[in-house]
């Protein structure tokens, strides 16, 4: 009896551990990193120190995780105060009522579906069997997919049991060899390298399949983060601002910080940052029409018709839709 | 009349490049309805002679005829009753046990008839209340009445034992003598029986062989002049006690 | 049955059912408590995740595919390794090569061997039964061998003694002496395909048409649908369960242990 009220007691100090929370300094802030042209403002953040150069005592931490899915789950647990995903993530976890919001828009980027099938000219063409690859389900390139599903094939789910998950590298080397998958919805620079190949096309276009432009990216912090220093919250999005604001007005200079993070070089890096589509902008575009169709597909089950509701109020909403 | 004729049998092995000689040149035979206990101390081949017999050994040279035919490898003319209790199929119930060499060998009847003579046989050695137990719920010696009542249900030629009762204890293996006895009185069937425990032998056999140690030879071969029934305790009998103990090569080993 | 074996039992019977309250308890109070209940769905959200994504079927769908998956895979991979164990009863050289080649794949996990499988034959299905049978087939093939290796050579005497043609040995002999050792691969088997099954669709995202249960809780986790992640890992506790629990272990209770046979 002894030994099983001993035993016990020691399972309670763990569940006890596992139920407090951190003490957590408050100029700390966890930052998490992603690959891809679209997180180039992050990137040049990390770079260029931009978060101390508003917040001298921050102390910032940067971590690199698999996924956005990761980095959400992060974010939801408390370990993650600022996570850069697309828009479709972002919303997912809204929905489910977590606490963050978005504290500023990253970028818009064309994105689309190219195959090597030359028969395959439309969403029609696709197969049940042949294989899309995306990042994951849920993501943006997903959620594009069942938009251009909607509008083509009259269902928004009429795909998704083609699809594979796949990081973009991978589902990049897979389409230009012809192995494993027949189609790539893919983002910039990914989709870039697609296209410069002679025998791959698109299928989708991302800007037709939602009807206009749309923000890629978004960062996203933490209400905690808001609460527990609401300076070093401000000098996260100035930093942010700061960022974009070099990456519109001065390209030439962002190439020296951004491009071998990227492994990309310069002249590769000036073709990509100044491609047609690719825009960076602090203002998020199409939020409430993702949501829309999102409420619509069945992906998630809450709505709103105030664009304030998703962003923290670094953000203008007159200039946010 | 004879039965078994065994004519100048040599089984040799080769050990390491060596070749050496286990049986060497044995030439007996055994009348039909014989009971035969042969004994020999351990190693000396005589578990080799009887595998010869059954064919599961090819011997090396020499005859082995059966009813005056050259025998015709392993079969169910020549049953083994293994000293090993792990001679019955331990997925089998006793009684499926002792039907299923019956149906292998299209022993003739339908199943109803072959099941009344398994039980028949089974009644035989006592154990019809277990038919339908599976062997590892049964004893050593009832695993061992299981495997006679099996051989003798098949109504063999020849029933080779070996050592059958060598694994029980003293009171089980009595018991066990006295039933062989009886079974063999009442089916008349040929049996060649081995030892190494001269009592045993002479209580059981009607005929009584010893063999010397490496190579084998025949040493004595003669009739169980004893008559029924034998008491351990007569003068007789010690005295034939003594005469196939001396037989044995004692020192050898 | 002893009177102190009869309590034995009843006391570990109460002991754990009085476990499964308790935890069962926690995982429904403690969440709340805490405030995490977001992160860690309290059990009747699960339950009710899982009711829900039973009753419109998605689950079951899943579940169905998986199943299919499996058990296409196990038929296949005992086929193939009742062969390959055949060839090497046969042939002593075989029986070498397939020694090596045993000790070479016996240790690898099928999900590493995965990314290659994928090159070879495409994403899907087929990649996935093939980790399948790669999963069952060198446990099979070991314990095979062992078990027709540890034939007592009386079983396979007696059976020619009584009359046995070498063919109607094999399957008469051979093939249930062997049993217990064959019994013991399949359990490994069925552990290790379930888990490469799932892990399979999850680490890799690699679906079928449908996709199995990995591709549900994958799926549901990028749509941050805790409970319904919870539904799928539960689902997949209960069938590996019941597969192991109740068909594997009452096919032994039916056989070894009722032969009082053993590996």
């Amino acid at each position: 009896m002894k030994k099983t009220a001993l035993l016990l007691l020691t399972l309670l100090l763990g569940l006890s551990l596992f139920s407090c929370g951190k003490s957590v300094d408050k100029n700390r802030v966890v930052v998490a990193q992603q690959f891809g042209l679209g997180y180039a403002p992050v990137i040049l953040m990390q770079e260029l120190n931009l978060i101390e150069k508003y917040y001298p005592e921050a102390q910032v931490e940067w971590v690199r995780l698999g996924s956005g899915g990761a980095i959400r789950e992060g974010m939801a647990g408390g370990n993650i105060d600022v996570g850069s995903m697309g828009v479709p993530p972002y919303l997912i976890a809204w929905a489910k009522g977590y606490d963050y919001k978005i504290i500023s828009a990253l970028c818009e980027m064309p994105l689309g579906l190219q195959t090597y099938h030359e028969n395959v000219k439309t969403l029609k063409d696709i197969k049940p069997g042949m294989k899309i690859a995306l990042p994951s389900p849920g993501s943006i390139q997903h959620i594009l997919l069942s938009m251009a599903a909607a509008k083509e094939l009259g269902n928004p789910k009429a795909l998704d049991q083609n699809i594979i998950a796949m990081a973009h590298p991978d589902g990049v080397n897979a389409l230009i060899n012809q192995v494993e998958i027949d189609g790539h919805f893919t983002s910039p620079p990914y989709i870039f390298k697609e296209l410069e190949q002679d025998n791959i096309h698109q299928v989708v276009n991302a800007r037709d399949a939602f009807g206009g432009d749309f923000t890629f990216l978004v960062t996203a912090a933490t209400g905690q983060l808001k609460k527990r220093n609401p300076e070093l919250f401000n000098a996260v999005y100035k930093a942010l601002e700061e960022a974009i604001i070099m990456l519109n007005e001065n390209p030439e200079k962002t190439a020296e910080y951004v491009a071998p993070v990227l492994n990309l070089d310069r002249e590769t890096y000036m073709k990509y940052i100044t491609w047609e589509g690719v825009r960076f902008s602090t203002n998020p575009h199409g939020l409430l029409t993702f949501l829309d169709f999102m409420n619509e597909a069945g992906y998630v089950d809450r709505n709103t018709e105030n664009v304030k509701d998703l962003l923290w109020e670094t953000l203008d909403p007159a200039w946010a839709d | 009349m004879s039965n078994l004729l065994v004519q100048d049998l040599v089984k040799q092995y080769s050990l390491e490049g060596k070749s050496f000689t286990v049986l060497d040149k044995l030439s007996f035979s055994v009348d039909s309805g014989d009971f035969l206990t042969i004994l020999g101390p351990s190693g000396c081949g005589k578990t080799t002679l009887i595998r010869c017999i059954c064919s599961i050994e090819e011997p090396t040279s020499g005859k082995i005829l059966l009813d005056g035919k050259p025998i015709s490898g392993i079969g169910p003319d020549r049953l083994m009753v293994f000293q090993d209790f792990n001679q019955l199929f331990p997925w089998k119930t006793v009684i499926e046990n002792v039907i299923y060499p019956l149906k292998l060998n299209k022993v003739s009847g339908d199943i109803k008839t072959l099941t009344r003579r398994a039980e028949e046989f089974l009644d035989l050695v006592h154990l019809s209340a277990f038919k339908h137990a599976y062997p590892n719920q049964l004893s050593g010696g009832m695993r061992q009445r299981v495997a006679i009542a099996r051989s003798l249900a098949l109504n063999p030629k020849v029933l080779m034992m070996d050592e059958p009762f060598g694994a029980l204890d003293a009171q089980t293996r009595s018991i066990l003598q006295k039933e062989l006895k009886s079974l063999w009185r009442k089916f008349q069937t040929t049996i060649i029986f081995i030892t190494h425990n001269v009592q045993e032998a002479i209580l059981l056999g009607s005929k009584v062989m010893v063999l010397s140690l490496s190579p084998a030879k025949i040493k004595y071969y003669k009739k169980n002049p004893l008559p029924e029934p034998r008491m351990p305790e007569t003068p007789e009998f010690m005295a034939l006690w003594h005469t196939l103990y001396d037989q044995l090569d004692t020192q050898r080993y | 049955m002893l009177k102190s074996e009869i309590r034995e039992r009843r006391v570990t019977v109460i002991t754990k059912v009085l476990f499964i309250f308790v935890l069962f308890f926690f995982w429904e109070y403690l969440p709340v408590w805490t405030g995490r209940d977001k992160l860690f769905p309290p059990l009747s959200r699960v339950l009710e995740s899982l009711w829900q994504n039973l009753t419109t079927g998605e689950l079951l769908q899943h579940i169905k595919f998986s199943l299919y998956l499996i058990f296409s895979g196990i038929g296949l991979g005992i086929i193939l390794a009742f062969f390959l164990t055949a060839f090497c009863m046969i042939s002593k050289t075989f029986a070498r090569i397939m020694d090596v080649i045993v000790s070479i794949m016996h240790p690898l996990p099928g999900i590493a061997l995965l990314p290659v499988v994928m090159l070879l034959v495409g994403l899907g299905a087929k990649a996935i039964i093939i980790i399948i049978i790669h999963s069952i087939l060198w446990p099979l093939i070991v314990n095979s061998l062992a078990g027709f290796r540890a034939i007592p050579k009386i079983q396979l005497e007696l059976g020619r003694n009584i009359g046995m043609s070498e063919f109607r040995l094999i399957w008469a002999v051979m093939i249930p002496n062997a049993f217990p050792y064959i019994l013991s691969g399949l359990k490994i088997a069925w552990a290790r395909s379930w888990r490469a099954l799932v892990s399979a669709e999850m680490v890799f995202g690699a679906s079928g048409v449908v996709g199995g249960l990995g591709w549900f809780i994958y799926k549901t986790r990028y749509f941050m649908d805790i409970e319904s992640v919870f539904a799928g890992l539960i689902s997949v506790i209960i069938i590996g369960m019941l597969v192991d629990e109740f068909l594997l272990k009452t096919l032994e209770n039916k056989t070894v242990k009722k032969w009082g046979m053993s590996a």
